[in-house]
């Protein structure tokens, strides 16, 4: 008998946990977008003024043009061909499929763990990854096939989602039905407008509005105000904010790809000529690779450098990244601690952002977005400070050996 | 054997054997349970807990007459779900079956109740399951997941305590059946064993949060987690290991002692020790190795190779792939392993209790 009440006794540990976690078994919904904060507080320090109720206020003037994680909207300025309102809601809110085997809620499902609800890459899993997940709200990607500065095209936010990034965390979801990738591209697409808009209208709070000063936030004119239908009051303010969704929106229109003229017909002793001259190129002063990604690409050179994503925050504010005092404070606010980037080791051969010559020859020209990777400037004639288009294939020619790959051979 | 029942109940119960059936179905329970596990964590890791709107029904249709047809050829996501579901039902089923078997050739009332205990479990996990897809709650699919292993664990002890081993401990029961040893594991071994298994528990509740993590976690949070998880692996793999080399340590001492000449009629026929207490050690030693090792495997398919495994070209390049089958029986074998850990400490643990139980020096004596 003794041993019948060992068995009830192990059962009742199970069984409190289990109670336990039955009164507390419900999901939290995910409610509204979370507030920018951080990018609250990083104009504010730029101006010297405080954030005051800034991120808040943009928050809910924000949900009434976009909706929520469960519900989005398309404001009337974004395009449908551009965010295809369908695609929008498939790809939005809880996760569920049927038997069509048509799949709903697949940003949560396959993105969120990373890239978080609002696409600002803190998500759950983000804090253990080096890169960290791209936080989309910036607006600024890094493998794309046009000019640094531009949004990347829809074909390029479809490649990185079918390719994924080696030897980082983004997966390869090349296995997902088209249907689902477009849908995650126009998702990813108004997430991106979405936080872009929302940034803009912050730095729009903060500077121009009264949020910056100690007591403009109390004037209700200084403030952004909803109506009962959930407008905004102002009419000025309304015609701000349908600007800056507009020219955000404006951006992502027909971003144009970087034009790659033909590569040159490199053979036998003449792709050996080339490679050596892009040696000579890669470790000389006019391109000065060597300086970041060391002799031969072995990635060995010491540097210290950050992410565009990490320097809003902490650089660009004269705030030092080892600086723990101060960057807990914008941690706080949702940020990652400041992780180094290092320069690619390139005698390996791996690229994130595709290996064929014509996306490596836009990647030199352009350099990576959000990066310390410079673009090369392209110039006529051979000269000191830039390279010739034939250079830059030369340079090609020599990374494609390094990593041991044919200049003409397909990706491996 | 129905006739033991008409039969008077003799004072020590635990001598009279129990009916084999009993012990052979549970057997057949816990291999039903194993592969239903791995179903439900594939469930799991291709997020398809939703594929399935409605329950207990599948698609408005009864859960056993649902077309086959479009069971096996229509998506995967629905084949898993659907899957999970029979197979839960067949474990259901088996229960009952179990519940009859006790009722008619298991003496013990105590193991009865624990026949009653296994039925109502598994239709309590059922119905959790139920309420994870009405509700569409992922919190649930993770309570639905903590409990699978507890579920799990009592088809074990069912299993351990109608075998021929059980009742073989028990002083009245002819000992020429099974060779039982001396050996009588202390307190102190049991409590270190008694750890290993609420720990190897605590794994499947830190594991369960990271796989069903809400989309509103903190990374900071999450984090932790992790390094609590991986903390737990090693401390269970130590004590795992510190327990099998306690219950090894015996057969060697007696080696030692036979080396030297002494006893060695008896070294040699008890050379292992009591090997029905140092298998299962072992056993459970592997398995968590195993199980580590599956769990680093599942943290690289799941979020890529870290950067301090990037020391060569083939490391450096390592894609994650969404949806790979490869990869999914990595971390559902994580999951599987898992269970593994957990109901081979409980089955050490049940023989412990019972060897130190049975094998007290007045019971020997006699
Ligand atoms: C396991 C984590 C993880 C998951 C899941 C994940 N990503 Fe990423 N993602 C990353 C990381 C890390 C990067 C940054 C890679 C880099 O900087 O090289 C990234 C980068 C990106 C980029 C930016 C590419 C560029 O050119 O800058 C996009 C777009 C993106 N992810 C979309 C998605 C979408 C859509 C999903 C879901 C289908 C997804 N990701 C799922 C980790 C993840
Ligand atoms: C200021 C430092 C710096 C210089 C100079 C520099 N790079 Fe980079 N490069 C980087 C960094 C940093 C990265 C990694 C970017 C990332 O991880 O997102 C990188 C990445 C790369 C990549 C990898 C892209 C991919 O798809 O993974 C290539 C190729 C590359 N650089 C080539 C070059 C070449 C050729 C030159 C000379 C023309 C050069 N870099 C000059 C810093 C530099």
């Amino acid at each position: 008998m003794d041993s019948y009440f060992r068995i009830a006794g192990s059962l009742v540990g199970p069984a409190a946990i289990f109670a336990i976690l039955a009164v507390a078994g419900c999901d939290a919904p995910p409610g509204s977008f979370n507030a920018n904060d951080l990018y609250a507080q990083v104009v504010a320090t730029r101006q010297n003024s405080q954030p005051g109720q800034a991120a808040a206020d943009v928050s809910m003037v924000m949900e009434s043009l976009f909706g929520t994680p469960d519900a989005p909207k398309l404001p009337n300025a974004i395009p449908t061909n551009l965010v295809d309102p369908e695609n929008l809601t498939r790809a939005a809110g809880p996760v569920y499929s049927d038997e069509d085997d048509t799949h709903f809620g697949i940003y949560r499902s396959r993105c969120v763990v990373c890239h978080a609800l609002d696409g600002s890459g803190a998500g759950p899993a983000a804090a253990l990854q080096n890169p960290y997940p791209r936080d989309l709200r910036a607006g600024v990607f890094k493998y794309k096939s046009t000019p640094r500065g531009e949004k990347p095209t829809k074909e390029d936010l479809l490649a990185i989602l079918k390719r994924g990034a080696p030897g980082s965390a983004m997966p390869a979801f090349d296995r997902l039905p088209q249907e689902d990738l477009d849908a995650l591209v126009d998702y990813v697409i108004y997430l991106s407008i979405r936080g872009e808009v929302e940034r803009r209208l912050i730095q729009f709070a903060v500077t121009e509005m009264g949020y910056g000063d100690q007591d403009g936030a109390a004037i209700d004119s200084e403030r952004l105000i909803l109506d009962a239908e959930g407008k905004l009051t102002d009419p000025e303010l309304r015609q701000t904010v349908s600007q800056i969704i507009e020219n955000v929106a404006g951006q992502w229109s027909d971003p144009t790809p970087i034009t790659v003229p033909p590569m040159p017909d490199f053979e036998g002793d003449d792709l050996v000529a080339a490679i050596e001259r892009g040696r000579e190129l890669f470790h000389g002063q006019q391109a000065n690779c060597a300086s970041c990604h060391g002799t031969n690409g072995n990635g060995q050179a010491v540097t210290l450098d950050f992410d565009d994503w990490t320097k809003e925050f902490t650089t660009l504010l004269g705030i030092s990244p080892g600086d723990k005092a101060a960057v807990k404070q914008m941690r706080k606010l949702g940020a990652l601690p400041p992780r180094p980037i290092s320069p690619r080791n390139l005698s390996w051969g791996v690229y994130r952002g595709g290996d064929d010559p014509e996306t490596l020859y836009r990647r030199l020209v352009a350099g990576i977005a959000g990066t310390p990777m410079p673009g090369l400037l392209v110039q006529e004639g051979e000269g000191s400070t830039g390279v010739t288009l034939d250079q830059v294939w030369d340079l090609i020619a020599y990374l494609r050996s390094l990593g041991d790959l044919q200049l003409a051979g397909t990706s491996r | 054997m129905s006739d033991t029942l008409t039969q008077p109940i003799p004072a020590n119960i635990d001598a009279v054997p129990p009916g084999r059936g009993l012990h052979r179905w549970s057997i057949l329970i816990v291999c039903l349970v194993w592969p239903l596990i791995w179903v439900g964590g594939q469930v799991t890791t291709y997020d398809a807990g939703m594929a399935v709107p409605d329950w207990p029904g599948t698609y408005g249709y009864n859960l056993f007459l649902y077309p086959y047809q479009t069971w096996l050829f229509g998506p995967f996501d629905l084949f898993i779900e659907h899957g999970h579901r029979l197979l839960g039902a067949l474990v259901g089923i088996a229960s009952i079956v179990a519940v009859a078997f006790a009722f008619v050739s298991e003496p013990r009332v105590w193991v009865r109740s624990l026949s009653v205990v296994v039925l109502i479990a598994v239709i309590g996990q059922g119905a959790l399951g139920g309420a994870r897809v009405v509700l569409a709650d992922r919190t649930l699919a993770m309570v639905h997941g903590c409990t699978a292993e507890i579920f799990f664990t009592l088809c074990v002890t069912l299993m351990v305590v109608t075998s021929r081993w059980w009742w073989a401990q028990s002083a009245n029961s002819p000992r020429s059946l099974l060779q039982v040893s001396s050996f009588r594991p202390s307190g102190g071994l049991i409590a270190l064993v008694g750890v290993v298994l609420a720990l190897a528990y605590l794994q499947v509740l830190l594991g369960a949060q990271l796989r069903h993590v809400q989309p509103t976690a903190s990374p900071g949070g999450f984090k932790h987690l992790v390094y609590t998880h991986i903390a737990t692996a090693f401390l269970v793999l130590s004590l795992a290991a510190v327990a099998a080399w306690k219950l090894r340590s015996k057969a060697i001492g007696r080696q030692v002692r036979s080396a030297a000449g002494s006893e060695k009629a008896e070294a040699n026929q008890n050379g292992c020790g009591d090997l029905t207490l140092s298998r299962p050690a072992m056993l459970l030693v592997l398995f968590v190795s195993l199980q580590i090792t599956l769990g680093l495997a599942t943290w690289v398919a799941r979020y890529g190779m870290p950067l301090f495994a990037q020391t060569n070209p083939s490391m450096a390049s390592y894609l994650v792939k969404s949806q790979a089958f490869a990869e999914s029986l990595i971390i559902t074998g994580h999951v599987a392993t898992g269970a593994l850990v957990l109901v081979t400490s409980a089955f050490l643990l049940l023989r412990l209790v019972r060897a130190n139980y049975s094998r007290r020096p007045e019971w020997v004596a006699s």
